[in-house]
């Protein structure tokens, strides 16, 4: 009877073993990777289909311009986060039979596309879209477009502020920028370094060649960033651009970061007084010879556009426009 | 309960341990690679 008492133990004690082994996974890695959208939505990262052109629900801040493009305009491209803002400005100028959605995505022969900051990039070095409404590309995207004869030019439309981000539960509400590039460094481990829990700092970096990774490259002002080896057991920070994470995501789980004690709200970014900002570009090649090309841009850069940039929550170049 | 009976018993728990173990891992990478930094933050801590 011992015996059997002493063997079922091991049974369970194995069992049990790998529950407590199984939960601790759960808990601390595969919860927090769930993502709240669709499998589609998760690689186009924010609900197209909400801020489509020539759609009477959509959210965009929709303008109708005394301006309007030839039936083939040029062919506009740009990042997730300014979707919105290129969507209204093919709206305002556009006609709207040169754009063709098909429910799911922007066919091929639509002068409006939506490939993301890396496929704008690519696109428009490659000489397949004419305009990309985007942040500034990064050092590898810039080599390709001149290894494929693109000569850039960046006409900046408006700004944003780069913002960090944590967990919603996190007590830290301010950092400073050195403390930030210390963190991603990995100069600083723990957020009981900065006023926080005794917990591993899990400092998130973004893919290669996405807007918000182009702009922590450059907030990094040549200093690499390591990852803590131990972080995955602790309590993350991100970054992105404000916008994209109050207004586009809004997901409420997050708080952005005050850094130097600034925060990131409109009238802080708009006053310089928020010390992260970013400007966002109507990119062309300068080889570019489409008819309507100059005409887009010289409206990109009138108080109409601008209007269609503070209305759809950036700052314009010039706010009190 | 028989010596290897009991054996057998016990190398079944460890097998369907591990083997649990493994899913949820390759579930957990599947999500990962798949998860934006936001979702990654507001789900976590």
């Amino acid at each position: 009877m011992k015996k059997l008492t002493k063997q079922i133990a091991a049974l369970l004690g194995t069992a049990l073993y790998f529950a407590a082994f199984n939960f601790t996974v759960y808990e601390n890695l595969t919860k927090r990777c769930h993502n709240q959208t669709s499998a589609e939505m998760q690689a186009k990262s924010v609900e197209v289909s909400e801020y489509l052109p020539f759609d009477a629900n959509s959210k965009i801040a929709a303008v109708d311009s005394a301006l309007t493009l030839s039936e083939q305009p040029p062919v506009i491209d740009g990042a997730a986060g300014l979707f919105p803002v290129y969507s209204a400005f093919v709206h305002a100028v556009y006609p709207e039979s040169s754009v063709h959605y098909d429910g799911e995505r922007f066919t091929p022969e639509s002068a409006m596309q939506y490939t993301n900051t890396r496929g704008a990039y690519q696109a428009i070095a490659e000489g397949t879209i004419d305009i990309a409404v985007c942040v500034k590309p990064s050092d590898a995207q810039l080599a390709y477009a001149k290894e494929q004869g693109a000569d850039l030019d960046f006409i900046p439309l408006g700004y944003d502020a780069f913002v960090f981000l944590v967990n919603g539960s996190n007590p830290v509400e301010n950092l400073s920028c050195q403390q930030v590039r210390d963190i991603y460094a990995g100069k600083l481990h723990t957020w009981s370094q900065v006023g926080g829990k005794h917990l591993p700092i899990d400092a998130k970096q973004r893919n290669p060649g996405s807007g918000s990774q182009s702009a922590m490259e450059s907030f990094m002002d040549g200093q690499d960033m390591h990852a803590n080896p131990f972080g995955f057991l602790g309590s993350a920070i991100g970054y992105s651009f404000r916008y994209y994470v109050s207004d586009l995501v809004g997901n409420g789980g997050v708080k952005m970061l005050s850094l130097d004690g600034v925060s990131p709200t409109p009238a802080h970014i708009a006053d310089g007084s928020y010390p992260v900002v970013s400007s966002f570009f109507a990119v062309y090649d300068r080889h570019n010879t489409h008819p309507d090309l100059p005409v887009l841009l010289e409206w990109m850069q009138s108080d109409e556009a601008q209007k269609i940039i503070a209305d759809t929550g950036f700052i314009p170049l010039h706010p009190q426009q | 309960m028989k010596e290897r009976t009991f054996h057998r018993l016990l190398a079944a728990v460890i097998i369907a341990g591990i083997i649990i173990s493994l899913l949820l891992l390759i579930y957990t990478k599947h999500l990962y690679d798949n998860c934006s930094i936001i979702s990654y933050i507001a789900n976590g801590r």
